[in-house]
């Protein structure tokens, strides 16, 4: 679970994150962070998500969700 | 679905690039983007310099300036030309096909087929597969085959996603018989349930152009585009990339027997940088061996992003060695298509302006 978190960071371009943080609050919450979580998504979890999915998922504990619910 | 071609090669490539170029740098103020999200889209996406026509210019226009460069440096014959194959999707009118207005202002034979095939990014290596068809016909011996587009005039000016990576490019490319024994392999696949993932909705038969159909809409990721625009949906995009073209790939070298190690170079249609590092990423290819440089040079222009890609980064080198390559292309349609092909010694393999 830290190494997603820490994937996650590195795409929002923060040190860290907490599960409840909101992702339209980060300043670096854009279409591109959305392409590269779908990325991740697919190379590391061989998971295909779509932009909806993301934006649907609000916080760091949804994406979280995103993931387990497919594995 | 799986193809097989016997004794056909490709003896020249020739792409011609509009000298007008447009950068990155200089439109950044068209679009609502902070200093931070310009310089990660130039660095992740390939966002930089891109060719696009003048208006006015048209896709027969640079077909025929590279036909006539090729006529005037004694590297084609008119008289040789059985076939024309135009692969474009920006073609001069409706009606007639473009193939024929070139092949009319070029004055060549009557006795030549012309044929226009509508095909995206998959096209130059759907546009080689009819080609190498063509060719087995007996009085078929020399097959020109062009690939044209001209999307930047039908990307909005205020999309940040498409606008910035589009750019214009034609190709001509030779293709004839062979006597060495060799085979090509190759793929062709369609999904048209995912014809709007790639779409420009107005403008044909379905839905004419009206002055409504040219009114910009805003949507929810701040890009205005009209109906009249092409409208990409990214993410669809980026998954039908991802989850398709790794197993098609690896089809075709199963078919042929050979292992990506034996394959020299990846010459693959240029959607982006991003998106191809992550399919070199998840194919286990290292990234000389598939270049991603042509959208921060001249921008993606459909199908012509391949031969693009091969006069650019291999040009001289294919004049005097040879080398396994692998194309593919993937877009529009949803369309998607490979080739495996022994491919040097060519008669020219190089880039000119328009």
């Amino acid at each position: 679970m830290e190494e997603f978190k820490n994937s996650i960071a590195e795409i929002l371009e923060v040190d860290s994150v907490s599960l409840s943080d909101e992702l339209e609050s980060f300043d670096a919450w854009d279409s591109l962070a959305v392409l590269s979580i779908i990325a991740l998504f697919d190379t590391t979890y061989n998971v295909a998500l779509t932009a909806e999915d993301i934006n649907n998922a609000k916080t760091i504990s949804g994406l979280q969700e995103l993931m387990e619910n497919h594995q | 679905m799986n193809l097989k071609f016997q004794n056909k090669k490709i003896t020249g490539i020739l792409t011609v690039l509009p000298e007008n170029e447009v950068n990155f740098d200089d439109e950044i103020d068209n679009y609502d983007f902070s200093r931070a999200q310009s310089m990660k889209l130039k660095l992740i996406m390939g966002y930089g310099k891109r060719r696009v026509v003048k208006e006015g210019t048209t896709i027969s226009d640079l077909c025929i300036y590279g036909l006539n460069y090729l006529f005037d440096n004694g590297l084609l014959k008119k008289e040789d030309i059985d076939a024309i194959i135009l692969v474009t999707q920006s073609p001069d009118h409706f009606v007639p096909a473009t193939s024929h207005i070139i092949q009319g202002k070029l004055d060549l034979k009557k006795d030549i087929i012309c044929l226009d095939i509508n095909q995206a990014c998959s096209g130059y290596p759907v546009g080689l597969n009819q080609a190498f068809m063509q060719l087995e016909q007996e009085e078929v011996n020399k097959v020109v085959v062009l690939n044209a587009d001209m999307m930047s005039c039908k990307v909005s000016a205020k999309d940040r996603g498409s606008r910035p990576l589009t750019g214009d490019a034609a190709s001509i490319t030779i293709v004839e018989n062979d006597t060495s024994g060799s085979t090509i392999y190759g793929t062709v696949n369609a999904d048209g349930k995912g014809a709007e993932a790639l779409i420009i909705p107005a403008g044909g038969f379905k839905m004419p152009s009206t002055p409504k159909t040219a009114e910009l809409v805003t949507d929810k990721n701040g890009n205005s585009r009209a109906l009249d625009h092409l409208v990409m949906k990214g993410d669809d995009v980026f998954n039908f990339v991802q989850r398709e073209v790794p197993p098609m790939v690896e089809r075709l070298l199963d078919k042929a027997g050979k292992t990506k190690d034996d394959v020299d170079y990846f010459m693959f249609h240029q959607p982006n940088k991003f998106m191809l590092k992550k399919l070199a990423d998840k194919m286990g290819i290292s990234y000389d061996k598939m270049p991603n440089n042509i959208v921060e040079n001249f921008g993606n222009s459909s199908g012509v992003s391949i031969p693009t890609n091969i006069t650019h980064n291999l040009g001289e080198k294919l004049l005097k060695e040879d080398f396994l390559i692998c194309l593919a292309g993937f877009g529009a349609g949803l369309s998607w298509s490979s080739l495996l092909l022994n491919l040097g010694s060519l008669d020219f393999c190089e880039t000119i302006d328009y």
